[in-house]
């Protein structure tokens, strides 16, 4: 059984030939924003959906315009559909420019088949995405450091302190910062306290990548 | 000398493209973006700045066509030096395009609408790195709906042993590209919707030197 998600800004007709196509469809969950136009098209789909025999509901997005918050509701609310061992597809035609993108990002981190719908012709057409998790580019060591320095972003780590940290040898952990740092993963900042020091800190995005 | 180059996606306005310019330091700038937004007046603008910008025209609501038009403008931007992309600007199709060829290409994107928010790519990793040798190798052999068993003889021919071709087969339909049914009895391969977009990451095998 498949769950539905999709974006969705004022025409309903972006989602509904996703809503048609899908095989075994269980769920239909709408990302929009709380303009009211995109309410009115929220209740359309959900109607349409009703007409099928399909429940759907809609998320309203509480801010549609900042890019990270969008994706992590999105991905957590995918992850969950994901564990309970439901197939899962996006459409990502609807929406705004950001909501849409968010979207995006979470199909390419997860993994998760996305489509848009043509605006003219209204014909469904899938992207070019891997059915993979994109954070398997990194090595089960580099994704473990990189998770740690996500989750202690606050905290300042050297290369010393980080290997001791994670109980690894001082040369290791250099193999793994070194191939971090060259895939853009993390920074080397100056130690404001110490001159001979650098900080090693996770590049900006990186939450999205490991969280 | 390495050219830095700064691959940015731009609408009717110059909003999105002028924090990308301050941020990111570059030596040439390339722009995509619709025929008509060449002729607006945001473009003028940035044109006055920089009268020696690259310009992509591209459809902008078709998602496919974006899509390569970017890529190839970032792989050609990478064969000079790094290169880096602004994917805020354009239409929403444009923008989603540039994202997923960013993440395609390993190339390192911010998302300018106006503030900059880097998105998680990471560098080098390109799409082709995704597929193993074999995969590669069978990928390349399916052109339609083929029964198991001749691809794996087929594949055979190519070096790639009865395991290795199964394992292939298997792993390139949990990554999307291919489909298997049991057809009359005999398990037949077909490539899926997203084959045809995917396959030219399927290089061939290294030329000689």
């Amino acid at each position: 059984m498949t769950v539905l998600f999709g974006t969705l800004g004022w025409r309903p007709q972006s989602l509904i030939p996703s809503i048609r196509g899908t095989e075994g469809l269980e769920r239909v969950v709408v990302y929009h924003s709380d303009h009211a136009k995109s309410r009115e098209a929220r209740s359309r789909v959900i109607e349409f959906c009703r007409s099928l025999g399909v429940p759907a509901s809609g998320v309203e997005v509480s801010d549609a315009f900042d890019l990270l918050h969008c994706a992590s509701q999105i991905r957590s609310d995918v992850r969950k559909e994901k564990a309970s061992g439901s197939s899962v597809r996006f459409n990502i035609a609807g929406g705004t420019r950001l909501m849409s993108s968010a979207a995006l990002l979470v199909c390419i981190l997860e993994g998760i088949p996305a489509t848009y719908v043509h605006d003219e012709t209204y014909q469904e057409i899938p992207l070019p995405l891997l059915h993979v998790a994109y954070g398997e580019g990194l090595t089960t060591k580099q994704r473990e450091v990189l998770g740690f320095l996500v989750n202690n972003r606050d905290r300042d780590f050297t290369e010393t302190s980080l290997a001791k940290s994670l109980g690894v040898h001082k040369a290791t952990m250099n193999h793994h910062l070194r191939e971090l740092e060259r895939k853009g993963a993390i920074e080397r900042l100056p130690d404001p306290d110490d001159a001979r020091q650098l900080i090693v800190k996770p590049a900006p995005g990186m939450d999205l990548l490991i969280g | 000398m390495p050219q830095r180059t700064l691959v940015a996606t731009m609408g009717t306005d110059d909003r999105q493209v002028l924090p990308a310019m301050r941020l990111m330091p570059y030596d040439r700038l390339v722009l995509v973006a619709a025929e008509e937004a060449f002729e607006s007046a945001g473009f003028r603008r940035l044109e006055a700045i920089e009268p020696l910008l690259h310009r992509v025209p591209v459809d902008p609501y078709d998602f496919l066509s974006c899509l390569e038009a970017v890529r190839l403008a970032v792989r050609e931007a990478s064969r000079d030096g790094p290169a880096r992309m602004s994917v805020g600007g354009g239409s929403k199709i444009l923008s989603s395009a540039a994202i997923l060829a960013a993440f395609q290409e390993g190339v390192e994107a911010w998302y300018c609408d106006p503030e900059p928010i880097r998105l998680p790519v990471l560098r080098g990793i390109r799409l082709v790195e995704a597929f193993a040798r074999e995969e590669q190798t069978l990928g390349r052999l399916v052109r339609g709906p083929v029964a198991l068993d001749r691809l794996v003889r087929s594949a055979a021919r190519h070096g790639l042993s009865r395991y290795l071709a199964t394992r292939a087969v298997r792993s390139l339909t949990a990554k999307g590209l291919l489909d298997m049914q049991v057809v009359e009895g005999t398990t037949v391969v077909r490539p899926t919707a997203v084959f045809p977009a995917l396959r030219p990451h399927l290089r061939g095998p290294p030329g000689k030197a």
